[in-house]
């Protein structure tokens, strides 16, 4: 039996396989490489950096629900400088694909990290959020927005040559129309999705699980929302889409594929046990080379919609 | 970035038994897929079922006992994740990540005492505390019997995890209860205070310390008003255990060791600090009310904490 090809390109970027991790579950660098190394990787997507240091939220920023977590962490990280100075040399020893994920409040605050980040040859793509949903401090993310979130993209794309990852947001109603404006905003690919907005209570002392209230949900709950919206981008793009949402396991990743995306990123599960990520990738090399694929790309966008092709999967 | 230990590891373990403890508590015994070199003590794995998406989190427990390929942990039955481990039956799979954290510093005899103080299954982690202290920890000169002493208090008798086993070790162990059932009248504090009136023990001591949030208060706080060697074994809510999903922040003292930044995480950096690098208290705390306790987390609440919160 002859193995399956994982590899894949989005863009320029040349992946070894499918997975990456998720921004926010993996770390800060190579912290979690005696559980998944990097090789095992098609990608490392960073924690999101934000250009000043984040303190993040007060606790309790974690309640565990039904098959699923809230969350509400509030960007807690070091910020740019901290991210220049520690962990791009660290990652640069990486052999795998690096992603900086970004985040910020304004347009400039994006503007000026792709712009301090252009330069580092450590980090081969940005991962634009546009999603958090726990920082805006009321104010709604951009990627509720089709305007909001294509001027972002927009003003990044001006700045850097690097490829550029969307990430969204599924607390919308307008997720086709989105992919559609970061796509023509210059985007090269969009990951899908963020997590839910979710709250949990006590109704005997009327107290909320999260500091925050309300925070974001992930989890295995999630998959079905999550694959939807992304099966919505990939539909609705013709560039690559990165599903995320709910994966504990090869067969979740690849109904994701099926769905018409050409990668996942892994999040949540990775808290339930940090080596998952690697064994989800040797065991989608397994599946489908049990199934006789020969490329993991000729069953991206294959499912039987009604419709003859995806445009997402078609592009590559 | 804190970095989860090196010799940390995902590893499946069977269980081996579950034996009631208390009124409410198991010892859970389990066998890794491999033997572990020792174990420090006050370090900690996270446990989790396999056989269900529910709980999806795994929780963080101190290593009570290690013989020889068995890891011991004890249990209080809080919540789900605590129910969840209590029901598995010899034989089940659990998946066990660790060793994780940093565990007690070395216990070296020839100072002053090292004065213990254990709050309901906040005892967990002095049961291999003194057999590692009276054994010598890190090559430094092993603690002698009288040099350790383990004050031991919970809300009653029942809730006094294995006091017999902890008798048993050698070590003067003092008692105390809310209600009286068993030794002083009290909590552990008070114990102590009466122990240094009745000169049963010197006034200069070192105080290591788990259990409950409002316990750990009170001996943050006697440690730096008597200037008092301390160090706490904390608990919080953990996402991961690991590092990477920032869940489990404890305030820094921005004058301390660790004040660069006003979180410390605390499985990687954890679980054992120092009073003096962090603080357990915000400003304009009410005596006594928790933080770190979440508001949801009482006992069936989804998430709980669930090592140390018993007692008084």
């Amino acid at each position: 039996m002859a193995s399956c090809d994982l590899s894949l390109r989005i863009g320029p970027l040349e992946l070894r396989n499918p997975l990456l991790s998720a921004s926010g579950t993996y770390g800060h660098g190579l912290e979690m490489e005696f559980f998944t190394a990097p090789t095992e990787l098609g990608g490392w997507v960073s924690k999101t950096v934000t250009l000043r240091p984040r303190g993040g939220n007060a606790s309790p920023r974690i309640c565990e629900t039904e098959a699923g977590l809230l969350n509400s962490i509030g960007l807690e990280n070091r910020g740019l400088e901290h991210y220049l100075a520690h962990t791009l040399p660290v990652m640069a020893r990486a052999d795998t694909v690096v992603v900086t994920n970004i985040g910020g409040e304004s347009v400039e605050d994006f503007v000026e990290m792709a712009r301090r980040l252009d330069g580092e040859s450590a980090t081969d793509a940005f991962e634009v959020n546009l999603s958090c949903p726990n920082v805006q401090g009321g104010k709604l993310p951009f990627a509720t927005s089709p305007a909001l979130a294509a001027e972002v993209i927009r003003a990044v794309r001006a700045v850097t040559h690097k490829p550029l990852f969307a990430k969204l947001s599924p607390n919308t109603a307008q997720l086709g129309e989105i992919a559609r404006a970061v796509e023509g905003a210059g985007a090269d690919a969009i990951t899908a999705v963020n997590t839910l907005l979710g709250l949990a209570l006590d109704w005997r002392t009327r107290r909320p699980g999260l500091a925050t209230v309300q925070g974001g949900y992930s989890g295995p709950g999630i998959k079905p929302v999550a694959l939807r919206c992304a099966w919505e981008c990939a539909r609705s793009v013709a560039i690559p889409v990165i599903g995320c949402g709910g994966i504990q396991s090869a067969s979740d990743a690849l109904e994701y594929l099926v769905a018409g995306c050409a990668a996942v990123q892994i999040g949540t599960a990775s808290f339930s046990d940090p080596a998952v990520p690697g064994r989800i990738a040797r065991e989608m090399g397994a599946l489908l080379s049990a199934a006789g694929i020969a490329r993991v790309g000729d069953i991206v966008g294959t499912l039987h919609d009604g419709r003859e092709t995806l445009q997402g999967a078609r592009s590559r | 970035m804190p970095a989860p230990p090196p010799d940390a590891r995902s590893l499946t373990a069977e269980v081996v038994s579950v034996e009631p403890c208390g009124e409410d508590g198991v010892v859970l015994t389990v066998r890794p897929e491999v033997e572990l070199p020792t174990v420090r003590a006050s370090r900690f794995f996270m446990l989790r079922r396999t056989d269900r998406l529910s709980p999806l989190i795994p929780r963080p427990f101190s290593l009570y006992r290690q013989r020889g390929a068995e890891l011991e942990f004890l249990l209080k039955v809080m919540g789900r994740g605590t129910r969840a481990l209590a029901e598995s039956r010899p034989g089940d799979e659990l998946r066990l990540i660790g060793p994780l954290g940093n565990g007690w510093p070395a216990l070296e005899g020839g100072g002053a005492p090292w004065v213990m103080l254990g709050g309901g299954v906040g005892s967990a982690p002095f049961y291999l505390g003194i057999q590692q202290a009276l054994a010598g920890m890190d090559g430094k000169r092993p603690a002698r019997r009288e040099e350790l002493a383990y004050l031991y208090g919970a809300a009653r008798r029942g809730l006094l995890y294995d006091l017999e086993r902890f008798r048993a070790l050698g070590v003067p162990v003092h008692t105390a209860t809310d209600d009286g059932s068993e030794g002083f009248k009290g909590n552990v504090l008070g114990l102590l205070e009466t122990l240094w009136s009745a000169n049963k023990l010197p006034r200069e001591v070192r105080l290591l310390a788990c259990g409950p949030h409002p316990m750990l208060v009170a001996v943050e706080r006697l440690a730096r008003a008597k200037k008092l060697e301390c160090w706490l074994s904390l608990e919080t809510l953990m996402g991961c255990g690991v590092g990477i999903c920032n869940g489990c922040p404890v305030a820094t003292r921005p004058e301390g060791p660790m004040g660069a930044w006003p979180n410390a995480k605390c499985c990687v950096e954890g679980p054992v600090f120092a009073v003096g690098a962090v603080t357990l208290e915000q400003p304009g705390e009410q005596h006594g009310s928790p933080r770190h306790a979440p508001a949801a987390c009482v006992p069936e609440a989804p998430h709980e904490p669930e090592r140390g919160r018993a007692g008084n």
